[in-house]
Formats: structure tokens, C-alpha cells, sequence
């Protein structure tokens, strides 16, 4: 096992910059999820790790060793592809054995290896088997069995569970957060969904346009998005967006809306508009920090309910608040129905503030 | 609901069955359009010089004989000496032509599927070129430039023709195939401990043999078959390929036609015998080359 680092990784295709400027440390034994928008240079940058493309600038790290213009087969990695990637002409046992027949290991060793790499997947009863006769799940397995077998520094991941079914997919999911509780191993997994991201990684690097946005542990890029971007990708529902104008009343810093009504901020929070750089200011709440009333109480702002989806557990409620769709979670006792006017108390303590310009987070100085 | 659907299935099936009987008939036609003079020429090839010219034809012949081919296949007589060596001139130009085909084929086929290189796209289709002109175009210039090259009157001008036609369809249809495999299994290989030439070698190549099969069927056909520019560049008998032989050979010994039929129908063998054991896979790539999925 061993650490990965990433320094001002560079990648463009023509003009276009895929992966631009990408700096992260991968500890030995991490689970580290890479984690945007489809096209957002994931599978980029980790065939920059693999060494499957050739880099433009920068340098990758691993272990101790410069691996920039290292073959992959000598970058001692093994990947999981998101269409598995499975030799079609070979059988299971030989997709299994290939990487170390490759290696020169010697046959009886070799035997032992698959078996039991198949053992801890479950699939002895498929080894004569040819990829194709396999279910999706199967394939799956044969795929992660491939990277296990070798016990490589690092394990690097492109979706791998995007091609399951829901019910599989979370089954996995546990599986291979339970394979890097065991293994200790270094991973670097992306994926598109947040939530998997989130439930499985230890840290997440959240990418967006080619730029590394913020690179955390979840429950920190969860209470902290460094920027607007980070804030409304992660979590779900996502968290709201309201644009807002800063400005003074009775000499109290307030937001307020072109719907006329004013938001009195808390000292803390007043500090943090007063270093924006201008009057733009977002806010941000998530759905279960948003109080939603009745009838008009002091400090609640009015606002009209969009649409209502109970499912269950919580009823989600979006209702328009300044133009933005906000969302709001309140138990499924609670009725209301669209178009009714109702209003939302936000709590000074965990709304985030953004500077409407820079998108950025804002801190108190 | 019954009742509708009880009245109209009678109807709407004597509709299909009138399509299937169509088609049926007109396959049957097509059959008998394309067997019947091969049919022909095998019983034509087992009559006597005698019976062969009779009018009205005999269907049958009324005495049957196998001696055109064993005239054809004795290495004693001048006549078998002839054919068996312009059938090793064919079979030696088409093996050749076949070899090399495939050879230069593989690796062009994959770069220009997998590669991308400064004027990718200008010579891919600069390879197509050729075959926008009917061939007899370049029979002339061809000509010309064997006689500079002193290669007129030998095989090497031959197989050097028919690449020139083989080839660029040969790229095409193999470059299909190479598209169609996805390169995650090259990556995954690679990754996996195979330089890049291993990973083509044990995953990729194994994975093209339909294509490299259809590929080969195609440029050996077209050698075995080719007349015009044999007929040019080949003028001493000991270098002739078997169309141009059979023809020249006959028409000069007053027509033989069983002889001529059994000769024709021998050249014809390595062919079927080619398609009968590879068609699987001809069928095969010429569908999945076709298609991207
Ligand atoms: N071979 C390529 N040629 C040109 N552009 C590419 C190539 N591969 C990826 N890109 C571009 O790089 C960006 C990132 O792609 P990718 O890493 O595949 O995104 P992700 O995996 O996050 O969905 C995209 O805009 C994509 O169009
Ligand atoms: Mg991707």
C-alpha cells in the first residue's frame, strides 16, 4: 500500500482543459472519492494516475517514487473499469489469472491466487465461465477480483457500480467499504453520485470544470462547501440557493429581497457579509435547517409553497422564496398544499453566506 | 374483444403468408440464377467433347465420363503440366497477396482506430481513394510503372496490383472491427502487466480473427479471380494465373469445352472450400463491422 500525491495536475485535450491544476494527497490505506458532474475530468484524472494518457503538466506521486512517464503495468495499480472491462475470450478463472500470468508468477502459485480471490467473492462456481454468461452483479465481482488478486499499492475506480441496479448497487456499495476496512488498501474511486461518495469515502475530492472545488472528509464538505458549487452538489435534496442584496436597517446588517421583506443577521453572520466584496450576497440553507410556519411569526420570511412530495419519513416541501425554489423538510403530519402562503424561519447558526461574485464561502475575519 | 380479434386473425395471416410465399419464390429464383450454370458446367465437365456439342443438349449425360479431369490433374501430359502450374500461380499470387493483406492491414487498421496523428483523417480517406475508380483506369499507369520497376511478366506485379485493391477495404473493414472493441480492454491489460504490444497481441488481435478472417477471404478472392490486369502484365505462358491460363489455353486447342468446364469448375474449389469453412465468421464481420453498438 501506498500514498498518492497529485501535483498541479494538468491535462488538456486541444484547448480544453480537462484537468486543470489538481493538487491532493491520497494517504496509504485511504478511501478517497473523486466526485463531480458527468465531464467533469474524473476519469481523466484517474487515467492520469493509471498512467493510461500522458500528462501535460504536473506530477503523480506514488509511493515514494515520480511515476510520470512509468508504464502502467510498472505503476503497481490495479483499476476497476465501469464497463468491467472483462477479457470476453477468457474464462473467469483465466480474466483472474491473466494479471499474474503477466507477472511470470509460477503456475501453482498463480492456482492459489484465483482461488482464493474467488473464495472472497463468492464466485468459485463461476470460474469456468465466460464473462458473457455472467449477471451485471457477477461481472462486477470478476472485475473487483481482477484488481484484487495482486495486491497493488493503490486501487483506482471509474464507476464502478454506475451499471447495477439500485438494490445491487447499494449491496456493493457495502461490499467494497467492507474489502477497504480489511484490506487497509488506498483507493480512488469516482463517482457522479454524491451519495455513494459521501456513505463510502473517508475523503472527497469534489471536482467541477476541470478544477479540484474542495477536498475534505464528507462531514466537512457537508457543514463546510467551501464555494456555491461544493454547497448545492452535495446533499440531497440540494441545499438552497437565495440570491440577496446586503444593506443596513436601524443599524443592523440585514439581507433583503426585491420582495421587500428584510433578513436581521446575527452578529457572526453580519461579520462575514461586512468582508463580502460586494453587496451580492447568497444564502444558503439546507432543507432540514429551514423552519416552515403557518402563519407569519417574528423573524420568518414569507414565501409560497411550489410543489409537495411526501415520502414517507419527511414530506419535501418547495416553495418559492425571492424568486428561488427553496426546499424545506417538515414531518408528514404537517399539511400543506400548493400555492399556500407560508413562512420560513432560517436558523442564524447554520445558514452558509456566499459572495454573490466569486461564488466563494464567506468567512468572518 | 374475442370476437374482433377471432375474425380479423384469419385475415391479417393469409396477408403475411401471401408476403412469405413472395419472397419464398423469389429466392427460389435467385437460387436457380445463381446454381444453374454451375450446375451446368459440372455436367458439362463429365460429357464427352462429342456429347457436349449435341442439340438439343443432353441433360443427363448419357455417359458420364471423369476423363477431362484426370487429363487435367496427369502432371504427364502437356495439358495437365499446363493446368496444374498456372493453378500454382494462382494459389501462390493469392496466398501472397493474402498474407501481405493482412499483414499491413492488422497494424494500419489499429492505428487509425486507436490512434490519433497529425493527418489521421486526410490519409484514411486517401486510402478510399483508390477505390473511387473503376480499376481498368489504372491499368495503364500501372503498366507503366511495372515496366520501370522490371517487374512486367512476374508475380511480384501481380500481388503488388491486387494490394492496391485489397488493402484500403481491407483498413475500412478491419478499422470497423478495432472501433467495436472497446479500449478499456486494452487499458485494462496494460494496467494488468502488458506493454501495449501485449495488449493488442493477447487481447485485441484474438478478439479480430473474425475480421481478420473476412478480410483475408476477401483480398484472396479477389487475387484468384482477377483477369484484366493478369491478362496485361503476364505474358509468358509458365507465369500465368489460372483465369487468364484456362482461357488462352483453350481457345487455342479448338474449344474443349468439357475440358474447359472441368478446369473451371476445379478453379472454383479452393473458393467454396474457403467460404464453406470461414463464412461463419464472413457473415459475421461484414454485420459487425457495419454497426456500431
Ligand atoms: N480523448 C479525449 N479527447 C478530447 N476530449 C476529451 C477526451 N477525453 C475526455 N475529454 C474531455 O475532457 C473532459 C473530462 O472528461 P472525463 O474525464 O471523461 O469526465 P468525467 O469522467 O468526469 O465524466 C470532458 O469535457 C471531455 O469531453
Ligand atoms: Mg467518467
Amino acid at each position: 500500500m501506498a500514498q498518492v500525491v497529485l501535483k498541479d495536475l494538468i491535462k488538456t485535450y486541444g484547448s480544453v482543459y480537462a484537468v486543470n491544476n489538481v493538487s491532493l494527497t491520497v494517504n496509504d490505506g485511504e478511501f478517497v472519492a473523486l466526485v463531480g458532474p458527468s465531464g467533469c475530468g474524473k476519469t481523466t484524472t484517474l487515467n492520469l494516475v493509471a498512467g493510461l494518457i500522458p500528462i501535460t503538466g504536473g506530477d503523480i506521486v506514488i509511493g515514494d517514487r515520480v511515476v510520470n512517464d512509468l508504464d502502467p503495468k510498472d505503476r503497481d495499480i490495479a483499476m476497476v473499469f465501469q464497463n468491467y472491462a472483462l477479457y470476453p475470450q477468457k474464462s473467469v478463472y483465466n480474466n483472474l489469472a491473466f494479471p499474474l500470468q503477466m507477472r511470470r508468477l509460477p503456475k501453482d502459485e498463480i492456482d492459489r491466487k484465483v482461488r482464493d480471490a474467488a473464495k472472497v467473492l463468492d464466485m468459485t462456481h463461476l470460474l469456468e465461465r465466460k464473462p458473457r454468461e455472467l449477471s451485471g452483479g457477477q461481472q462486477q465481482r470478476v472485475a473487483l477480483g481482477r484488481a484484487l488478486v495482486r495486491d497493488p499499492a493503490v486501487f483506482l475506480m471509474d464507476e464502478p457500480l454506475s451499471n447495477l441496479d439500485a438494490k445491487l448497487r447499494v449491496q456493493m456499495r457495502s461490499e467494497i467499504k467492507r474489502f477497504h476496512q480489511d484490506l487497509k488498501a488506498t483507493i480512488i474511486y469516482v463517482t457522479h453520485d454524491q451519495l455513494e461518495a459521501v456513505t463510502m469515502a473517508d475523503k472527497m475530492a469534489v471536482m467541477n470544470g476541470g478544477f479540484l472545488q474542495q477536498y475534505d472528509t464528507p462531514a466537512q464538505v457537508f457543514a463546510h462547501p467551501l464555494n456555491m458549487f461544493v454547497a448545492s452538489f452535495i446533499g440531497s435534496p440540494a441545499m438552497s440557493l437565495v440570491p440577496l442584496e446586503a444593506s443596513t436597517a436601524n443599524g443592523m446588517s440585514v439581507l433583503t429581497s426585491a420582495e421587500g421583506w428584510a433578513l436581521p443577521l446575527s452578529p457572526l453572520n453580519a461579520r462575514k457579509v461586512a468582508a463580502a466584496k460586494s453587496k451580492k450576497i447568497v444564502l444558503g440553507a439546507r432543507h432540514s435547517t429551514i423552519k416552515l410556519h403557518k402563519s407569519a411569526q417574528p423573524g420568518a420570511i414569507p414565501a409560497k409553497v411550489y410543489t409537495v412530495e411526501p415520502t414517507g419519513d419527511v414530506t419535501f416541501v418547495q416553495a418559492f422564496l425571492s424568486g428561488s425554489l427553496v426546499n424545506i423538510s417538515v414531518p408528514p403530519a404537517v399539511h400543506v398544499a400548493p400555492d399556500e402562503q407560508v413562512w420560513l424561519e432560517f436558523d442564524q447558526d447554520r445558514i452558509h453566506l456566499f459572495d454573490g461574485e466569486t461564488e466563494m464561502a464567506l468567512h468572518a475575519d | 374483444m374475442t370476437s374482433i380479434s377471432n375474425n380479423q386473425a384469419p385475415r391479417s395471416r393469409r396477408r403475411i403468408d401471401g408476403w412469405r410465399w413472395t419472397g419464398r419464390i423469389f429466392l427460389v429464383l435467385m437460387l436457380m440464377y445463381t446454381a444453374l450454370p454451375m450446375i451446368w458446367m459440372l455436367l458439362t465437365s463429365i460429357k464427352s467433347g462429342f456429347a457436349a456439342m449435341q442439340f438439343p443438349p443432353q441433360w443427363w449425360p448419357s455417359e458420364p465420363t471423369l476423363a477431362s479431369y484426370q487429363k487435367l490433374l496427369d502432371p504427364q501430359n502437356s495439358v495437365g503440366q499446363d493446368f496444374l502450374r498456372f493453378f500454382w500461380n494462382s494459389l501462390f499470387v493469392s496466398v501472397c497477396t493474402t498474407v501481405l493483406a493482412v499483414f499491413v492491414a492488422v497494424p494500419a487498421a489499429y492505428a487509425f482506430s486507436r490512434f490519433t496523428f497529425p493527418g489521421r483523417q486526410f490519409l484514411f480517406f486517401a486510402v478510399l481513394l483508390r477505390n473511387m475508380f473503376p480499376a481498368v483506369i489504372f491499368l495503364v499507369p500501372l503498366f507503366i510503372l511495372m515496366r520501370v520497376l522490371g517487374l512486367v511478366n512476374t508475380h511480384g506485379s501481380l500481388i503488388l496490383t491486387y494490394l492496391t485493391f485489397g488493402l484500403p477495404l481491407a483498413i475500412w473493414l478491419l478499422k470497423g472491427f478495432y472501433d467495436n472493441i472497446p479500449i478499456q480492454l486494452e487499458q485494462a491489460a496494460r494496467i494488468d502487466g502488458a506493454t501495449r504490444f501485449q495488449a493488442f497481441l493477447l487481447i485485441v488481435m484474438p478478439l479480430s480473427v473474425p475480421g481478420i478472417i473476412a478480410t483475408a477471404i476477401y483480398s484472396f478472392i479477389g487475387a484468384w479471380n482477377e483477369y484484366i490486369y493478369a491478362a496485361t502484365f503476364i505474358t509468358k505462358n509458365e507465369q500465368l494465373t489460372l483465369p487468364v491460363g484456362i482461357q488462352r489455353f483453350f481457345s487455342e486447342n479448338t474449344t474443349d469445352f468439357p475440358g474447359l468446364m472441368a478446369a473451371s469448375f476445379m478453379m472454383s474449389v479452393p473458393v467454396v472450400v474457403l467460404f464453406l469453412l470461414l463464412q461463419r465468421y464472413f457473415v459475421r464481420a461484414l454485420t459487425e463491422g457495419a454497426v456500431k453498438h
